[in-house]
């Protein structure tokens, strides 16, 4: 993989001032305004408040919907014809498709580290091995969204890009349990959000929280996602440019 | 019309009924060299049985109405399209490998830059990916850009895009380029400023091929003209070849009495129309035509001369050059 390229990337991707109001100042609004309303509340069986635990949703939120921007701004890219320019340079197609998800991961990390900030600031206590569980773990879980955004990029043109991601973020949001909790979902429809990547998203930062640093279970069901997902991206490229 | 398009199809057709190995010869030092390019979406032949070589230095002219095969032509020849059958060779390399160690540089003719980067970021990004590129202020100069390196790409006008999409294209330092009508959106200053710092390009050795509409252009820019019609070459040649089968003219006047044998005997009358006492003269030599006319017809009257257009001298060509293929 080129630095260079990577860099001029990354310089492109962070300084797009929409995604960033929508993933970063997005988040934290929503962490503050959910902690004035449950925030002092212990959840149900722990000592635990829901600061942390809102906290773990908003920096889940906000990351997995950056890393999927990211990738998604692909199809703009593709409609406009720079992805046939640079199929013209030395840059593979496997080249292309990891750039672009590196670019994904590294829009990911800031809504993480201030979502964690602002929570550290409002009075959720974790140990250090607690915070690494929630900055680290959220921010590298986040890969399956990363490769995701960019299968939307793939198939929508510039015009769709905006109803697919708003779609997926509306699903995973909403179903994956980081608006509202799963613990007050029916059973049917916890069953649901535990097979989507972003409840096992949130579920890495909120172990910690509670104390419990067994995410076994969620590396598991991210690999699955990351896996299928970039088998469907390589697939894809590979067709689109065969077809060009 | 007939004489002169034997004379033009000549050089092109010597060079297509070459025995094959005076043929791999040529392909072995060749800039570009396709042999029996294939190409059909569908029932439609974009491109049907292609074979060009252009040699190291040559400039050449793409030319051909919508829909010829130019854009599919130039994807195949760099590797963007997969050709159904036929073979591609850029400085005796397959596409690929041009592409990748910078051989080759290409505008293509749809595409555009990125809205939210800079120009001087966007060459920089294509350079970043090549193995031995220019420097990024040395391919903005040549594209005489240089002045505009900080402003982001949707606060450009047309031509100025064309001209950081050149820059984009030279970065490689390539040894071929090829441009898919690159001059389209601009306007007449801009084409005049584009080609100028294409001239600077070619003095140095390097060969280009461009598909264009326009004929101005390659007259004055090409060493060689291709033409293409229906996904085949119809005509191949210098460019004073091309010119002298498309420069006629047409002669339309209002002749009380006329006749068509009549208009056919005039001197440079190569075909006469009658409706009523109007008549259309297609003419070789269109001065000579109206002398003799109004010596012989002194009531004619309403007489208007115009050189024949670009895209009716392409119908006439190609189809006279389909006809003498068969």
């Amino acid at each position: 993989m080129k630095t260079g390229y990577l860099a001029l990337e990354a310089r492109r991707a962070l300084r797009t001032p929409r995604a960033l109001i929508f993933t970063i100042v997005f988040p934290v609004v929503l962490f503050l305004v959910y902690k004035g309303l449950y925030g002092d509340q212990k959840i149900a069986g722990t000592n635990v408040t829901y600061t942390v635990y809102l906290m773990c949703s908003m920096a889940a939120f906000g990351s997995f919907m950056a890393a999927m921007n990211a990738g998604a701004r692909t199809a703009v890219e593709r409609s406009v014809g720079w992805q046939r320019q640079l199929r013209l340079t030395p840059l593979t197609s496997r080249g292309y498709l990891l750039s672009k998800a590196a670019v994904g991961m590294i829009v990911a990390l800031p809504p993480v580290v201030l979502v964690s900030l602002v929570g550290a600031f409002s009075g959720a206590h974790l140990g250090a091995a607690g915070w690494v569980q929630v900055v680290v773990g959220v921010w590298v879980a986040t890969l399956p969204f990363a490769v995701l955004g960019l299968l939307i990029g793939q198939l929508a043109t510039a015009e769709t890009m905006q109803v697919y991601t708003s779609g997926a973020m509306l699903l995973f949001s909403l179903l994956g349990g980081l608006w509202i909790p799963v613990t007050i979902f029916p059973n049917w429809l916890a069953d649901i959000a535990k097979v989507l990547p972003s409840y096992w998203l949130a579920d890495i930062g909120q172990s910690a929280a509670l104390g419990n640093h067994d995410i076994g279970r969620a590396v598991e069901v991210l690999a699955i996602w990351t896996v299928v997902l970039g088998f469907a991206v390589v697939r894809r490229y590979q067709r689109d440019s065969a077809r060009v | 019309m007939l004489g002169d398009m034997n004379d033009m199809t000549a050089p092109g057709t010597a060079r297509h009924s070459a025995p094959a190995a005076e043929r791999a010869a040529v392909s072995a030092g060749a800039a570009i060299s396709m042999t029996g390019l294939r190409k059909h979406y569908g029932e439609v032949r974009a491109v049907d049985g292609l074979d060009l070589v252009i040699a190291p230095g040559e400039v050449v002219a793409l030319l051909g109405p919508n829909g010829a095969g130019k854009s599919t032509t130039v994807d195949m020849l760099l590797g963007l399209t997969k050709p159904d059958n036929g073979d591609v060779r850029i400085f005796g390399q397959p596409s690929r490998d041009a592409v990748s160690n910078g051989t080759v540089g290409a505008m293509l003719q749809e595409g555009s830059l990125l809205d939210d980067a800079t120009v001087g970021e966007t060459v920089a990004m294509i350079a970043s990916l090549h193995r031995k590129p220019m420097s990024v202020v040395e391919a903005l100069r040549r594209a005489g850009v240089e002045d505009l390196a900080s402003r982001r790409c949707t606060k450009l006008s047309g031509g100025q895009k064309q001209r950081v999409r050149f820059a984009v294209a030279l970065v490689c330092d390539p040894d071929l380029l090829v441009l898919d009508e690159p001059t389209a959106a601009m306007d007449v200053s801009s084409r005049r400023e584009f080609w100028r710092s294409m001239t600077e390009f070619t003095a140095s050795g390097r060969t280009v091929l461009f598909a264009t509409h326009y004929l101005d252009e390659a007259e004055e820019f090409a060493d060689r003209v291709v033409l293409m019609r229906a996904g085949r070459i119809v005509a191949d040649g210098s460019v004073a070849e091309v010119r002298s089968a498309v420069s006629g003219r047409t002669l339309r006047a209002v002749v009380p009495g006329a006749t068509e044998a009549d208009m056919l005997r005039l001197p440079g009358v190569s075909t006469a129309q009658l409706r009523s006492d109007r008549v259309e003269l297609s003419c070789a030599d269109s001065d000579a035509a109206v002398r003799a006319l109004l010596t012989a017809y002194p009531q004619a009257h309403d007489i208007e001369i115009k050189a024949v257009g670009l895209e009716e001298a392409f119908l006439a060509l190609t189809a006279d050059a389909e006809e003498v293929a068969r």
